[in-house]
């Protein structure tokens, strides 16, 4: 059984037999997974991309310094009581401060499960992710994820969703008030601030997500294949609106996802995946200057060479296939 | 270590009978009650109800009526529900007559359709036959609205008839659903059996019960207790083997049972 | 389209008890039913109207109505917190999952003649009752809206900083609020049915107990009165229970 990156069967996979799975399954959504660690597969580090990562951001003010490293780590999901799937194999990577990285591969490589990891989710059946030198020991607001699944409240209206990271950091009612109401301005949902998720479209939806996530002020940002569920058109505006958000903070990013154009257009540097099991195939730098703007980049020959090399490249590989 | 943990779930509501015996034994060692017999009393007392040739035929008769009202029930319910499911018109036409129904306790229509039929076999068969209708209706409602759109075109491009794509591809869909109603409705069929008996008072495993209560035969009631309940958990793990078998290829269900909703 | 669609379904679903009520008529001014067997309608709603003025009528349904609430009550805390608790920790599942199992199936109106014994003739073994019979629907869907929340909801909460804690009543009681409502649905129903035959069993006041003072003797009219008592206030329960849903799931989709 392959595991599900998105949806339930991620999390349901790892604990073990499938008759069991109902047992606890609410324990098992509110302590990070550690599934039994069973054959960690040392053995095979052939494709560890642990020297190929150390990338300096394209624009910095100051030498850059990791803010999130990756340590050799394995993810193993039982997934019936006699197979193994190795989700993560020895995976090993820095990222910058201020940086915009990608993680980019074909579904089922693991890149959801390693960003549930730096989000501490999920705990690694080896290996060990930190956050600023301190080992990640759960989920805490210095990494906000932004979820495919948009995850918002249903039963808060946008500004109660978006209020509810700041009134769980102990601020007081009216001051979370005005700073969400400005967040949801920003994201270009004045007026919405009384509606019901229910009621807003699937991009309006992903848009109070990143406004609830902003609004906690987490140091980096996890975002998870954000605008998967979104057509075509949508997706680009979301994604020339998160650049400018983006570009005004330089937050930390971390950006799930399985489309060759987005990773390039977005990031500082691409990580490229293959699945099973899931490694780092390479690193990319993607030296294209900021601000970018849509319409220059997709005549510029640079950003179209990127974009081939990279498709190229999982064409290539034996398992990966041409990411979707 | 998968048949372990399969046995030790299997076991479990063995366990829990035993446990639930234990604590019985144990309150009623505690609280020194005339009217409260001991667990051990109590099943000493099943032997003497099963032995007795009376009460059992007044059991077995109790179990032919729900057999005869529970199948009743099912063979009219299910295609009322699943046309309710796929015919807006048929459902707005019964829907709010059944929410008039549905809080009537059915047993309690018994004095009155004594009153027309007689205290016969028909008067109860009849009342069970209520009882079990309505959650048997609306699960098969429910399942067959939920029943992918697509499904149906594919079925009719392939030439199927309404009638058929009803038998052929709504019923199969709609039967994790259906049986789960079974379920509820198989439960309230004994429910319904022995309030039915308890308010009639002519015979059956409900009269049994109080009858010994009248007479202050205490054991007689928690055996006879024991007995009915068993009834119900065999019933419910014999149903559950076939509902497991008949839906196979359904998403694997609770294994609580969901009853009565 | 909503707007235009609910008169015509109003009509045809009132169509079906007009009948009904048109057979009964029927039955009665042609003569195939004495009228002490059945009593036409407009006796039966007139009859109904007269006694719902009278004070020990009254009385009937304050006492049905007090049982049943509190039953209710006690149903919904204990199945809510139990659901929960069962969800949330596999040592309590592992102990309420058999138990649930066992005593779910088991036909709980037999329970009465014990509880009769032990609690005497009063409220206190009908209230019981209602509360054994009401709490399965209610721990069971609570279980099961408890174990199905959405994963990311969880952790969207706790990357907001959360504490574990709070998940269970932040979170996970809201989100399971859809699925526990629909148990309450259930149980109130319940409630309402098993109130009634516990007094029509044994009682000295009560619905149920009027309609087996009527049924002793043999006076139809009034063994109508009780049963379409019962379903009025079944359907008005129902329908507050349903205001309070559409408020309280008012942004959920498909409330």
């Amino acid at each position: 059984m392959r595991v599900r990156q998105n949806g339930r069967g991620s999390n349901d996979a790892p604990h073990g037999c499938e008759n069991d799975s109902l047992s606890g399954r609410l324990l098992a959504k509110l302590v990070p997974l550690n599934p039994r660690a069973s054959g960690t597969e040392d053995g095979m580090t052939v494709l560890s991309a642990r020297s190929s990562e150390w990338v300096r951001p394209v624009t910095q003010q100051g030498p850059a310094s990791a803010i999130i490293e990756i340590d050799r780590v394995s993810q193993v999901f039982q997934t019936s009581a006699r197979k193994d799937h190795v989700a993560l194999s020895d995976i090993s990577l820095r990222i910058e401060e201020r940086a915009f990285v990608s993680i980019l591969g074909p579904s089922g490589c693991g890149k959801s499960t390693l960003l549930y990891i730096v989000g501490g989710f999920v705990s690694p059946t080896s290996g060990a992710a930190k956050m600023k030198g301190q080992a990640i020991k759960g989920p805490g607001p210095d990494r906000g994820p932004v979820f495919q699944e948009f995850a918002l409240f249903p039963w808060k209206t946008v500004l109660g969703n978006v209020m509810y990271g700041p009134r769980q950091q102990g601020i007081r009612a009216a001051e979370a008030e005005a700073q969400s109401r400005a967040l949801i301005e920003m994201v270009g949902l004045k007026g919405y601030e009384n509606f019901y998720p229910k009621e807003l479209s699937g991009g309006m939806k992903q848009r109070v997500a990143l406004a609830r996530t902003l609004a906690y002020h987490p140091e980096v940002l996890l975002m998870d294949e954000p605008f998967g569920a979104l057509d075509a058109h949508t997706r680009t505006r979301l994604q020339n609106d998160l650049l400018n958000i983006w570009e005004r903070d330089r937050k930390t990013v971390l950006f799930v996802t399985h489309s060759v154009d987005e990773a390039v257009f977005l990031s500082d540097k691409v990580v490229m995946m293959s699945k099973s099991p899931g490694r780092i195939r390479q690193v990319i730098d993607i030296d294209l200057p900021r601000p970018r703007r849509r319409n220059e980049l997709l005549l510029d020959t640079r950003y179209q060479k990127y974009v081939v090399d990279i498709e190229r490249m999982f064409d290539e590989s034996d398992d990966g296939g041409v990411p979707a | 270590m998968t048949s372990s943990a399969g046995m030790t779930k299997r076991a479990a509501p063995v366990l829990a009978c035993i446990g639930l015996l234990v604590v019985w034994q144990v309150a009623s060692l505690a609280l020194k009650n005339d009217s409260f017999p001991t667990a051990i009393g109590a099943i000493r007392a099943i032997p003497d109800i099963l032995g007795d040739k009376e009460s059992l035929i007044n059991i077995l008769a109790s179990l032919r009526r729900m057999t005869m009202g529970f199948g009743a029930a099912v063979l009219v319910s299910i295609p009322l529900g699943l046309l309710m499911g796929r015919s807006a018109a048929v459902a707005a036409f019964f829907n709010p007559l059944l929410m008039v129904i549905y809080p009537v306790p059915k047993a309690a229509l018994m004095p009155i359709i004594m009153l027309w039929l007689g205290v016969g076999d028909i008067t109860k068969t009849l009342v069970i036959f209520l009882g079990v209708s309505l959650p048997v209706i609306y699960h098969s409602f429910e399942g067959a609205k939920a029943v992918e759109e697509k499904m149906l075109w594919s079925g009719a491009a392939m030439g199927l008839s309404p009638m058929q794509r009803l038998v052929r591809i709504v019923l199969p869909a709609a039967l994790p659903e259906i049986l789960t109603g079974c379920r509820t409705g198989l439960v309230l069929a004994l429910i319904t059996m022995i309030t039915s008996e308890m308010i009639a008072r002519q015979s059956g495993a409900g009269n049994i019960l109080f009858n010994a209560l009248d007479m202050g035969q205490y054991d007689t009631v928690f055996a006879m207790i024991i007995i009915v309940g068993a009834m119900g958990i065999c019933l419910d793990a014999i149903f559950e083997r076939v509902r497991a078998r008949l839906v196979r290829w359904s998403e694997p269900q609770f294994d609580m049972p969901l009853s009565f909703s | 389209m909503m707007s235009r669609q609910f008169p015509s379904n109003l009509v045809l679903g009132i169509a079906p008890i007009a009948l009904i009520i048109a057979l009964w008529q029927g039955l009665v001014s042609f003569g195939f039913a004495p009228a002490v067997l059945l009593p036409p309608p407009g006796f039966v709603f007139s009859r109904l109207l007269q006694q719902f003025v009278t004070l020990t009528f009254q009385q009937e349904i304050a006492a049905t109505l007090i049982r049943l609430f509190a039953g209710f009550a006690i149903a919904v805390v204990l199945g809510v917190s139990i659901g929960i608790a069962a969800a949330a920790s596999p040592a309590i599942n592992a102990v309420v999952r058999p138990i649930v199992r066992v005593l779910a199936p088991l036909p709980k109106v037999a329970l009465y003649p014990a509880l009769l014994l032990l609690l005497g003739f009063g409220h206190g073994s009908k209230v019981t009752l209602v509360a054994a019979d009401a709490l399965f629907p209610i721990l069971l869907s609570t279980y099961y809206g408890a174990s199905t929340v959405e994963q990311k909801l969880i952790w969207s909460a706790m990357a907001a900083g959360t504490p574990r804690h709070e998940i269970l009543l932040k979170v996970v009681l809201p989100a399971a609020m859809p699925s526990i409502l629909t148990g309450c649905r259930i149980g109130l129903v319940i409630s309402c049915i098993v109130v009634f035959l516990a007094e029509m069993i044994t009682s000295t006041d009560g619905l149920g107990h009027a309609l087996v003072t009527a049924a002793r003797t043999f006076q139809a009219v009034d063994m109508f009165v009780p049963l379409i008592t019962i379903s009025l206030l079944g359907l008005i329960l129902n329908g507050l229970l349903g205001a309070a849903r559409s408020y309280l799931l008012r942004g959920f989709p498909e409330a």
